[in-house]
């Protein structure tokens, strides 16, 4: 890609790292192609370590009780959860918004990442990925079980009847629809795309008929010839090119459901950009919690290193301060608008200030919640030793995703719990079933998560191989050591 | 042939001679349409291709229906089909039932042979088209699951099911002895009566049988009233006062607008005075002394709290102020008022000299009523100050009494328990009285009743708590199952005429009746037919008269004539003043009234009373020691804690529960609540207060004493917010501050100048429909809200649902307390759906399940709603109403508790069948999952267009009345076409005082409200003021 440049510029690649102002590589110098390979097949090929099973089993009970939960939601009805009047929407849309955030850092570190070159992306846009396909999911169980008669749902889909009605394209629940499952749809294609040389490297390492039947079908007859090469590129391009503008527009559409609506707390037009922050934010820290685990368990210190790890932290540092300057702003819209009601959503059912009758919002540790963990825990990251310390990461990545579940929890709970009218003012307090739901759909992502880990390539092989130090041009032939060709990579498969 | 005048339905195309002879097809079709077997004539419809393709579906439908196991269903036509009875079709027929000694007369809505629904009959002067909250969940007990079904005999311990055979025979051999015996040992017990009828063949029953004694008991009752007006006049009387000829209305401790007798009379006289329409008008003022908040002292404009101990002190202060300042001789009365201290009442020098001054100035519209619970001596006091004001023949109206021979309930009662100890009683016959329950507490009747010996027979609708003493209980039919008679205070008579055949067979109190007086026929259509045989006396022609009396509801020539009052015995009620008071005694005192739902606690298995907000506390489903804010900091009490309230030996327990604006150092205790067997809705509900209400202290009593007890009580209240926190919500303004400021409503919400995003659809064409809402003359007396639930079919969903906050009342009313925390005033503001031009609900729909009709009405399609509940998060006013769980049939499913959800089997079968049969066919009965709210009763609207269509007419104001507003007595509601500019809706709409609620967010609401004028009197000072007077004196 380099040929077209002129031969006195410096051939740009950004995989080279700049010696001369102390960058350096993002792999260890010494890991070779084969190690890569086996390091990252060998999770699918050798027995379970323990702290996978550890993982598996209770998340597994976990995802049974979600079942359970939405048997008995669909068998008595949106009432087993907490929700009332005015609180129409508590946990579930919380739940909906926060899993849609959490997915949305698979796209970004796939697509947005990958357009804009950054190599490091490498280490962790498969896991992003899985992660993304996952937490959708999750997402979807809930605007799917909050209405209060599922099995009519499909009347949210634009399906040609007899009767000649169609959902109404005004409202933006029905631009959700729309969005997430365009979102959905791309985010498993694209995660698919991405894994076929990988599933193609598995395949060809199989021992068992068995093994070598199943990967063989998902790798769609993968022979990494360079026409295969040539498409594969190509495909990812464009996938990149249409899931960048999703991630926006998928928790900008989220943020619709609000931001429409009359409900001071909700009707915010900063809303796009900082329900597209929080995402980010928010799916970075589910991927670092996540990925410092299987780091552990897996031994993945080399392909995961303490160089991409600081990275990450920095991008969650970033999208802390953006969504700590949308709070920010909410606070001075509600004071520089004069509207009575913005006001007193703020100022008074936010941070507490007592009401006529001396009373003082019941919800005011939500807000704190909400602003120590997003705002406050992030700004120790300024610190190279923070951004180095395992356990500090993983503590705050926590915390960084109880904060974005309270971000969610206090735009929808508590700006319609005292709207307009105080007579209609009430309170939410959630049932078992609201717990258990939550819970369960963590227990369902943390399964598929570990399935995921333990039956697919958790890093993408092929763009691994792209940024060892071995595979740059400028790199000394003397380092590489018995030429052994990955099948997928660079010849075709054996017959079989 | 000329072919211009050819029918235009002839079709140019015929396949037979006969077919193309048919000239006028439409036309006959049309003709079918009016008969009732028009649905019948589908043959013609039904062409080959037609049962091709009815065969094909039926065979699909047949496959399909293989899978699902449906109940066998058979529908059978009428072999006899009954009269004006056409499917689909609903009937009215007026009949009449009375409360607190007043009738009220109705117009009763039957679908198929179901009563669905009461309204006011306009020809009623009770009524006048208008009913009370009483009188709307009436319809509800009809159908109660638990009432008795069968008579029932004592086998030991346990009532044992008999028969109406076995009963007959049994009362019938009981009869005969008494008859031997001239009736010596047999009393009956019965509730209070205004029916000509029962009075009658009370008559009759003490001529055949001389030692028949009769009792009268009721828990809640008119003594005093009665008392006084015989105290003062000689002989007893009924007292009507004509709000509508008053200017100033001075109500002590009467709640006349709420619970005091005619308080549907009262408030249809009173509401258009307070309705004013234009600055230069004027408009009636009210003073309420008061101890309780009731909704006589919500709609009051000087608001006085006093402990009911003083108010004597203060009813003969204002009548000594009177006496002094309007120069009135109360004659011999005038030293009793004279000795009274100043200080007895607070010294609120203002409520003496400007209200007297007020009454004074407008001498003759200016009465003065005091409430039911003061004493005959103070009833005549008042009655001597009425007419000193030269009230009494212009406001206030005397006729002769509902019963001549009515008798004072607790001695009646005492010396019925007194006879029964004493052995000279054999047989007590009760008529529906449940004295076991609601009998004072010094008075043992369970004990009376369970005397060996004794036969008790008992008539009422439920196996109650006296039922667990009677030998014999037999189920008293509902008011609309059986026929009867009411006469109305002011001697308005209406047959009460049944609209159903008794569902369990029982029988009706003049039934019994009229067998103890030796009636060959006792059937209650005869009884009452011989009543009013003996009313019309020689009248050829009875059975058309009997007819058009029916039809009317109400007996020609009968009523509205007042008597001359008779001269004021001023002696009698100098010395019954004159007898010593009883002396104060320090304590607490507690002030016992009827509940506004349960009244005295006969409707306590009425599921639509028991969850309708109390129309201050908002409390449901329980009641409460009801106390001021400043009484609870000194017993160091919140809402919840449960406290033992002692007097003397007698002691319950009750949560506590702060209520601003009630009197300090006193408790108001609702009875009716507490009932150990009201039924399966009811039992347990609340608390008993009977123990602490003895004989002598039947309506307030002093002395009591509370302690906190070291546990609480989830006390369950429908508004948890009760400021406005400056928000223009239910806005009102003094009658000089409106004067200089006429719309000064509309700037305090203000419509935006932006119009939304997209078009506006054009309401200019056809019926626009809108309602006003005046603040003015509601009094939050939850009528309406009764009346929405009844007409729409609105589901009831238990205390700990509406803990949750999901209850589903289409119509709430809001109620803010505004100033002082210890002695505010009240605003209300009834919400439903404002039907909002621009509906926020609408757009957000995913489904369109909620949209607008071009009558600019926003309507829910049931059928649609997948239950997002975006559209109600959406709504400013909070007004839609989601079923989150199969409320219908929630009370009645199995709730275990599973982690606070209560968890049910999701069948209709649990439903007792009688509820679903009170259901309004015309409304969907909406299932779990939807969403649903109010339609402007859209079914009404549809109903008369239809009918206006067929009978080619235009609609005239008027005809389409909301169920609310047809039951509002105080007109508060208006409902109309915004596009008739002569209709009653589009005049109000343009008041200076109408204006939108929340109009700032520019949805255009299609609900109008009027804020409330206060006519204040400048003399009585702010109420400030007034506290710093009463904190210096």
């Amino acid at each position: 890609m380099s040929t077209a440049l002129p031969t006195d510029a410096l051939p740009i690649d950004d995989s080279v790292p700049i010696e001369d102002i102390g960058e350096r590589h993002l792999m260890p110098a010494d890991m070779t192609v084969s190690e890569v390979t086996t390091l990252v097949a060998g999770v699918t090929e050798n027995p379970a370590p323990r702290g996978w099973w550890m993982l598996f089993i209770p998340a597994v009970l976990l995802a049974g009780l979600m079942f359970a939960c939405i048997g008995y939601l669909v068998t008595a009805g949106v009432g087993a959860w907490g929700n009332n009047a005015p609180v129409y929407w508590a946990w579930d849309i919380t739940n909906f918004v926060w899993w849609i955030g959490i997915g949305h850092a698979g796209t970004l570190i796939s697509a947005i990442l990958f357009l804009f070159r950054q190599k490091w992306r490498t280490s962790i846009n498969r896991f992003a990925e899985a992660m993304t396909v996952f937490a959708v999911l999750c997402a979807a169980i809930f605007p799917a079980l909050h209405t209060g008669r599922p099995w009519f749902d499909y009347y949210l889909f634009p399906i040609p009847n007899q009767m000649n009605v169609w959902p109404n394209f005004k409202s933006p629940l029905m631009w959700d629809v729309f969005a997430v499952n365009t979102y959905l749809t791309i985010s498993v294609v694209f995660f698919f795309v991405g894994l076929i040389p990988d599933l193609a490297t598995i395949r060809d390492r199989s021992t068992n008929l068995l093994r070598k039947r199943i990967y063989g079908f998902f790798a769609l007859g993968w022979r990494g010839s360079h026409r295969h090469w040539q498409h594969y590129e190509r495909a990812y391009l464009i996938f990149a090119a249409i899931s960048t503008p999703l991630v926006l527009s998928v928790h900008s559409v989220v943020s619709f459901d609000f931001a429409t609506s009359v409900i001071p707390g909700w009707h915010t037009t900063i809303f796009p950009p900082y329900f597209v922050a929080g995402a980010v934010f928010s799916g970075f820290a589910l991927v670092m919690t996540l990925m410092l685990i299987v780091r552990a368990v897996f031994g993945m210190h080399r392909v995961v290193t303490l160089k991409h790890l600081d990275l990450m932290t920095k991008f969650m540092l970033a999208t802390s301060m953006l969504v700590g300057y949308a709070y920010a702003m909410e606070f001075f819209i509600a004071w520089y608008s004069g509207n009575e009601y913005e006001w007193w959503h703020f100022f008074h059912t936010r941070i507490g200030l007592a009401d006529s009758t001396g009373q003082r919002s019941p919800y005011f540790w939500a807000w704190v919640a909400m602003v120590s963990c997003n705002v406050l825990v992030p700004q120790i990251f300024w610190f190279k030793y923070a951004r180095r310390s395992i356990p500090v990461m993983f503590v705050a990545t926590l915390l960084i995703n109880v904060g974005m579940w309270f971000e969610r929890f206090v735009i929808i709970v508590l700006s319609i719990h005292r709207d307009y009218l105080p007579s209609a003012w009430g309170i939410f307090h959630p049932t078992l079933i609201d717990m258990g739901l939550y819970l369960g759909t963590m227990g369902f992502f943390l399964t598929m998560f570990l399935l995921f880990v333990r039956w697919l390539p958790m890093f993408a092989i092929a763009e691994l191989k792209g940024i060892l130090p071995a595979a740059q041009p400028s790199h000394a032939p003397d380092h590489h050591e018995a030429p052994e060709a990955p099948a997928g990579e660079l010849s075709p498969a054996p017959a079989e | 042939m000329n072919r211009a005048n050819e029918p235009k339905t002839e079709s140019p195309v015929w396949r037979s001679l006969d077919e193309r002879r048919q000239s006028e097809p439409r036309d006959m079709r049309t003709q079918h349409e009016k008969h009732p077997g028009a649905l019948l004539e589908t043959r013609a419809l039904l062409d080959r291709r037609g049962f091709m393709q009815y065969t094909g579906l039926t065979a699909a439908a047949l496959g399909l229906s293989g899978c699902i196991r449906r109940p066998v269903e058979e529908i059978l036509p009428y072999t006899r089909a009954p009269e004006y009875q056409v499917p689909g079709v609903p009937l009215h027929f007026a009949t009449a039932v009375s409360h607190r000694g007043d009738a009220l007369g109705l117009l009763a809505t039957q679908h198929d042979g179901r009563p669905t629904k009461l309204e006011g009959n306009p020809d009623h002067t009770g009524s006048r088209g208008a009913t009370g909250l009483i009188q709307q969940q009436a319809i509800w007990d009809l159908y109660d699951p638990d009432r008795a079904r069968i008579p029932a005999q004592r086998q030991g311990d346990a009532l044992r099911d008999s028969s109406f055979a076995a009963f007959d025979q049994a009362f019938d051999a009981l009869l005969e002895t008494h008859v031997a015996n001239g009736g010596r040992g047999l009393r009956v017990l019965a509730r209070a009566t205004n029916s000509p009828s029962f009075i009658r063949l009370r008559d009759a029953a003490s001529a055949r049988l001389p030692q028949l004694r009769f009792h009268t008991w009721d828990s809640v009752n008119e003594a005093n009233i009665l008392a006084g007006a015989r105290l003062a006049f000689g002989q007893p009387l009924g007292t009507v006062v004509d709000y509508g000829a008053a200017r100033v209305v001075l109500s002590i401790d009467s709640d006349f607008l709420g619970t005091e007798p005619s308080a549907v009379r009262s408030a249809r006289a009173f509401g258009p005075t307070r309705a004013i329409e234009r600055p230069e008008q004027e408009m009636s003022r009210l003073y309420v002394v008061e101890s309780t908040f009731s909704v006589t002292g919500g709609s009051a404009d000087h608001r006085l709290r006093l402990a009911p101990s003083q108010v004597d002190a203060y009813v003969r202060a204002l009548a000594r102020t009177l006496q002094t300042k309007g120069d009135f001789d109360l004659g011999a009365i005038a030293p009793a008022v004279a000795v009274t201290p100043l200080e007895g009442f607070g010294g609120h020098t203002a409520w003496l000299d400007a209200v007297a001054d007020d009454l004074i100035a407008h001498r003759g519209m200016a009465p003065v009523v005091l409430g039911s619970g003061h004493s005959p001596a103070l009833h005549g006091l008042v009655h001597a100050i009425n007419l000193a004001l030269g009230n009494v023949g212009r406001c206030i109206k005397y006729f002769a009494p509902v019963d001549a021979g009515a008798t004072d309930p607790v001695e009646d009662l005492k010396t019925l328990v007194a006879d029964i100890g004493s052995g000279s009683v054999e047989t007590v016959i009760i008529l529906g009285a449940n004295p076991v329950y609601d009998a004072p507490g010094d008075v043992d009747v369970r004990a009376a009743l369970g005397r060996d010996g004794l036969t008790v027979i008992q008539l009422s609708s439920h196996r109650d708590e006296t039922s667990e003493l009677a030998t014999w209980h037999v189920p008293e039919a509902h008011f609309l199952e059986a026929w009867g008679d009411h006469r109305a205070i002011d001697g308005t008579v209406s047959p009460q005429q049944p609209l159903i055949a008794p569902l369990w067979g029982g029988r009706a109190p003049i039934e019994l009746l009229a067998r103890v007086a030796g009636e060959a026929n006792w059937r209650s259509h005869y009884v009452v037919r011989q009543t009013f045989r003996t009313r019309f006396p020689g009248a050829p022609n009875f059975g058309r008269e009997w007819r058009r009396t029916l039809h009317r509801g109400v007996v020609a020539g009968t009523g509205g004539v007042p008597l001359r009052p008779p001269r004021l015995q001023a002696d009698a009620i100098a010395s019954a003043l004159a007898r010593p008071r009883e002396s104060m005694v320090d304590g607490l005192e507690l002030v016992f009234l009827p509940d506004s739902r349960l009244f005295d606690g006969r409707y306590a298995n009425n599921i639509w009373a028991l969850e309708l907000p109390e129309p201050m506390t908002k409390v449901v489903w329980d009641n409460a020691a009801i106390m001021s804010p400043a009484t609870a900091r000194q017993l160091d009490v919140r809402n919840n804690d449960v406290l033992r309230v002692s007097l003397g030996e007698a002691s319950i327990e009750i949560p506590a529960f702060v209520l601003p604006g009630h009197a300090d150092n006193t408790f108001t205790l609702h009875l009716g609540w507490g009932r150990p067997s009201a039924g399966r809705y009811g039992s347990g509900k609340g608390f008993d207060v009977r123990a602490l209400r003895s004989s002598e202290h039947m309506h307030h009593v002093s002395g009591a004493t509370a302690i906190k007890l070291p546990r609480t009580y989830a006390v369950v209240h429908t508004q948890e917010h009760g400021s406005m926190e400056g928000r223009p919500i239910a806005l009102d303004a003094t009658l000089e501050a409106w004067r200089e400021d006429p719309r000064f409503a509309q700037f305090r919400s203000v419509d935006p100048s932006e119009g939304p995003l997209w078009e506006r659809q054009d309401y200019g064409e056809g019926h626009q429909w809108g309602m006003t809402i005046d603040l003015g003359s509601c009094t939050g007396c939850n009528a309406c809200v009764i009346a929405c639930q009844a007409e729409n079919n609105i589901p009831v969903v238990g205390k700990d649902e509406v803990a949750r906050g999901r209850e589903m009342s289409w119509m709430r009313i809001d109620r803010y307390f505004v100033g002082d925390e210890d002695d505010p005033r009240v605003a209300l503001s009834p919400v439903t759906c404002q039907q909002c031009e621009e509906a926020p609900c609408e757009n957000v729909c995913p489904v369109t399940a909620t949209s607008h009709t071009p009558e600019g009405l926003n309507d829910m399609t049931y059928n649609r709603c997948v239950g997002t509940r975006y559209c109600a998060n959406n709504c400013p006013y909070k007004v839609r109403r989601f079923n989150y769980l199969s409320w219908h049939e929630y009370l009645d499913g199995d709730p275990e508790l599973i982690g606070g959800v209560a968890t049910m089997t999701p069948t209709y079968g649990n439903m007792p069948e009688t509820r679903k049969m009170q259901y309004n066919p015309n409304v969907t009965v909406r299932m779990r999952g939807v969403m649903e709210k109010c339609s402007y009763c859209v079914q009404r609207i549809e109903a008369v267009k239809i009918a206006g269509r067929r009978e080619h007419r235009e609609l005239r104001d008027g005809d389409i009345r909301t169920a609310c507003q047809q039951t509002c007595a105080t007109g508060a509601i208006t409902f109309g076409d915004l596009n008739d500019p002569r209709s009653h809706v589009a005049r109000k709409v343009r008041l200076d005082r109408g204006y939108h609620l929340l109009a700032e967010l520019g949805v255009h609401p299609r609900t109008t409200f009027l804020a409330r004028i206060r006519n204040t009197n400048p003399a009585m000072g702010t109420p400030a003021a007034a506290a710093s007077e009463e904190a210096e004196g």
